[in-house]
């Protein structure tokens, strides 16, 4: 029995394949590369956020780093051995204000910064799961991360998890442009990291815990699914594809590819009944 | 001081060079132990960064030798255990020895003015225990399946049987805890020294800032080190003997247990790990930074206040590390406040090495050359740590390269750069001869470079957001085309272990054949250098007693009186202006 599913599984997973490369707009064979140093295309709504942060504050670090150096090389070159040396312990009044404000200043321009930016995206994009279970426009994706692949899930027409018009996908995410996604995370095996690196998001699926995360598309095309917790002997292997459909392609995929499922379900075919009823709240 | 009595010392071989409890001759075998095993885990590193270079290549020389199954070549199962024990090599048993065991063995009773450590035997244990964890180590390499492979971190249930199975992981754990074990010790000793052992006069705020580095260290490790323990423990028992503290999924039978409360035992430990191999070097260079502008340290009460405010605070911001595992946005925002406050106790330790050398009269010798290093790296490093330590920001960069990039210039790059500091500092002390000084400069400039290069190498490809642990990169598109970055950061990391041979080069022919040294070649006035070099046995015939603070530079009366720009802890300054007639005499 067990052979035979599997059998069935291959050949689903053949003709599926075969589906995809010969459907003209889907799925065309890899993602674009990308050129020179420097974060990779951001083709999330929110994503600049993230990179405004970063760049701002690698601005920051640029120049204290620079005032640093030169005050090394500039003491080295004027305060020589030729120079007499100043007999201060630097503990007087001024002295000490002098230090404890230009830490503060330095403190509270840059931590400030990062403090006050990182607070609000995380509590108003990144970490808001909440405010989208409301939302009627958004997909839900069920993800079983395993050694060394992504599972994915999608209800069929019937909006729930776990049935038999479910659609299952192998490394292979499909989702609408423009649209929240909202993905639940699990591992049955070891902890795996679900990482979009185009996208700007992260997050860790832990065996024993149902883990969220939700991004935004802004463009079509296809995009690297990378693993980014060490995994086993082939985490390097634990490649998935995302792939940003217009909302009517991704439509008709759905559709086309539930209404296989469900007349290739198996109820016996216990390997395949890894979903889970959406949990709205952790 | 009636707790120090002197006690004659050991004629034999055994006693003298092996089972010896003298501080020095322990700080000596940490020393070379330390030594040896940074040479292993540099020619580990330098396999990953072969690999990263030519994924899939035989490796040239050493290829056919260690691959044999694979026409010479590394497989992703022998790169899982190269990379995970370079780390815990280079952390266990390479850094924490040389900094810890060498000098915070060499350096504390010497500094403070003691005989020896508060207790011996403990220390000579101390040492053997840490051999024995090296032996496991060593052991762990030879058995079927190989070294540990679940990554430094060890995460659960990847350390477990569910994701390495095989000996190697269980003896790497155990190595660990046995190491875990003798840094208990250790740090048991240096504590009580410190507390118990000063001379008299020798107040806290007249430690030279090396021991307070040393101390703060050691106090960590006693906090801290025992939850690792603990988290090893738990971990050999789910492997060995069929427990579940750490199994959950479908491996997990009766409930199992919770991956994430490895972590949190973990990070516990983690992050004071992070500041237990780096304020040694910030104390190193407090102190060099002084002696070799000959002008007082800066501020040094606040350098002191904010080593300790680090350390205090390294224990409540480990959460950083775990900010995409799931956890509560609110315990996340905690986290990251408490890591962005660190922030402000390293900014003045910064503000303070630099206004130190500021109308300095700098004396760029090899020691000094280290330590300014030490500040390039550790500033570098430190810049990059905000990314990290902030949530959003995080989300991208957690688990790249730019974390290895980061944490290497930190924990590697200062770490490796301050040890080298203090081993070209206190060599002719250690070993009562010179060491070659334009080889040593030889060694600075090579060293400083290439490991900034190749750090920064990581940190440019993790910005592109390289993962880290990858056997092969390339794998992805979205990486594909940084293997030009990632060979060019590869030839740096060669060129780094090639001219360490400078080094082991000065260090052999220094040790075996290098001038005498004299009783204090940087002129300086802390106790160490009121001894001979090398030492006696029982350090000091009268334990002196001190008047003043370590770094009393360039003093105007000083120089009146006794017409040197340095005085010694336990000199007297005489009321004349007569200069006497042995300067650097011990107080007797």
């Amino acid at each position: 029995m067990n052979s035979a599913a599997r059998l069935i599984k291959q050949l689903a997973a053949f003709l599926a394949a075969t589906l995809a490369a010969v459907t003209p707009g889907l799925a065309s064979a890899t993602p674009k590369p990308e050129a020179g140093i420097g974060l990779p295309r951001d083709v999330s709504e929110y994503g600049h956020h993230i990179d405004w942060l970063i760049e701002v504050t690698m601005v920051f670090v640029v120049i204290l780093f620079i005032i640093m150096v030169i005050w090394m090389v500039w003491a080295c070159f004027a305060h020589d051995e030729k120079h007499t040396a100043e007999y201060d312990h630097g503990d007087s009044k001024h002295s000490v204000k002098t230090a404890l404000a230009l830490s503060a200043v330095i403190f509270f321009v840059v931590d400030g910064n990062l403090f006050y930016n990182s607070t609000t995206d995380t509590f108003r994009l990144f970490w808001n799961h909440d405010a989208l279970e409301s939302d009627p426009k958004a997909v839900r994706i069920e993800v079983n991360a395993h050694q060394w692949a992504w599972d994915a899930r999608y209800t069929g027409p019937d909006g729930k998890f776990n049935t038999k018009d479910d659609v299952i996908t192998l490394n292979d995410i499909r989702v609408p442009v423009g649209v929240p996604v909202m993905l639940q995370l699990v591992s049955p095996d070891v902890i795996h990291s679900f990482y979009l690196p185009n996208l700007r998001i992260k997050q860790d699926a832990m065996p024993g815990m149902t883990n969220r995360l939700w991004f935004q598309a802004k463009e079509t095309g296809e995009f690297d699914i990378g693993c980014a917790q060490h995994c086993g002997v082939h985490h390097y292997k634990m490649k998935g594809m995302l792939t940003v459909l217009s909302p009517d392609e991704f439509k008709n995929w759905v559709t086309e590819q539930s209404a296989i499922a469900s007349r290739g379900y198996d109820p016996k075919d216990n390997e395949a009944h890894w979903g889970w009823e959406w949990k709205s709240r952790n | 001081m009636d707790l120090q009595h002197i006690h004659p010392e050991p004629t034999s071989f055994v006693r003298k060079h092996i089972f010896s409890t003298d501080h020095k001759v322990i700080a000596k075998q940490f020393l070379w132990a330390g030594l040896l095993f940074l040479a292993f885990g540099g020619a580990l590193a330098m396999l990953i960064r072969w690999q990263w270079a030519f994924p899939g290549e035989p490796v040239p020389v050493v290829g056919p030798m260690l691959f044999q199954n694979s026409g010479g070549a590394i497989t992703p199962s022998s790169y899982n255990a190269i990379f995970t024990m370079h780390g815990l090599i280079m952390i266990f048993f390479a850094i924490t020895p040389i900094m810890i065991g060498a000098f915070g063995n060499f350096c504390i009773p010497l500094m403070i003015g003691a005989r020896d450590m508060a207790f011996p035997t403990l220390n000579m244990l101390s040492f053997w225990t840490f051999v024995v964890s090296q032996l496991l180590v060593i052991v762990s390499f030879f058995v079927q399946l190989g070294s540990a492979a679940a990554g430094w971190t060890t995460y659960a249930p990847l350390s477990t049987q569910v994701g390495t199975p095989g000996l190697g992981q269980t003896l790497v754990v155990a190595a660990v805890f046995v190491t875990g074990v003798a840094t208990i010790m250790g740090g048991i000793n240096y504590v009580t020294t410190v507390v118990r052992l000063r001379a008299p006069g020798m107040t806290y705020m007249r430690m030279p800032a090396t021991v307070w580095g040393l101390w703060l260290t050691a106090i960590l490790n006693v906090l801290f080190v025992p939850v690792l323990g603990s988290a090893a423990l738990l971990l050999i028992l789910d492997r060995q003997f069929g427990t579940q503290f750490y199994i959950a999924g479908s491996s997990a039978v009766r409930g199992g247990g919770d991956p994430i409360l490895f972590q949190h035992l973990f990070w516990i430990f983690g992050h004071p790990e992070v500041y237990i191999l780096i304020l040694p070097p910030w104390g190193f260079v407090t102190d060099l930074v002084s002696f070799f502008a000959r002008k007082p340290a800066y501020w040094y009460k606040g350098s002191v206040m904010a080593m300790t405010a680090v350390s205090v605070l390294s224990a409540v911001v480990y959460g950083h590390h775990m900010f995409v595992t799931g956890m509560n946005p609110m315990l996340g925002q905690s986290f990251m406040t408490l890591t962005l406050i660190i922030s402000v106790p390293a900014e003045l330790l910064f503000l303070n090495w630099l206004h130190t050398i500021w109308k300095g009269s700098i004396r760029l010798t090899v020691p000094m050359l280290f330590a300014l290093g030490t500040i390039f790296v550790f500033g570098l490093g430190g810049l990059t740590g905000l990314f990290l330590g902030t949530i959003s920001t995080d989300l991208y960069l957690h688990d790249t390269m730019f974390v290895v990039g980061h944490f290497h210039l930190t924990m590697a790059a200062a770490a490796f750069l301050g040890s080298f500091a203090a081993i070209y500092f206190w060599f002719p002390k250690m070993f009562g001869r010179n060491m070659n000084q334009s080889l040593g400069k030889w060694h600075f400039w090579f060293s400083a470079i290439f490991i900034t290069l190749v750090f920064c190498g990581q940190l440019v490809a993790g910005y592109a957001g390289h993962q880290r642990r990858l056997f092969d990169p390339y794998q992805y598109t979205f990486l594909q085309h940084l293997q030009p970055l990632n060979r060019w950061t590869s030839y740096f990391g060669f060129i780094l272990a090639a001219s360490q041979v400078t080094f082991v080069v000065n260090f052999f022919q220094s040790v075996f054949a290098g001038t005498k040294a004299e009783q204090n070649p940087w002129e300086i006035g802390t106790l160490e250098w009121t001894l001979p070099s090398p030492p006696v046995h029982h350090n000091f015939d009268v334990i002196p007693q001190v008047h003043r603070g370590p770094h009393e530079f360039s003093n105007p009366e000083v120089k009146k009186t006794l017409g040197r720009d340095w005085i010694g802890q336990d000199e007297e300054l005489p009321k004349t202006g007569k200069a006497p007639a042995a300067p650097a005499a011990a107080a007797s």
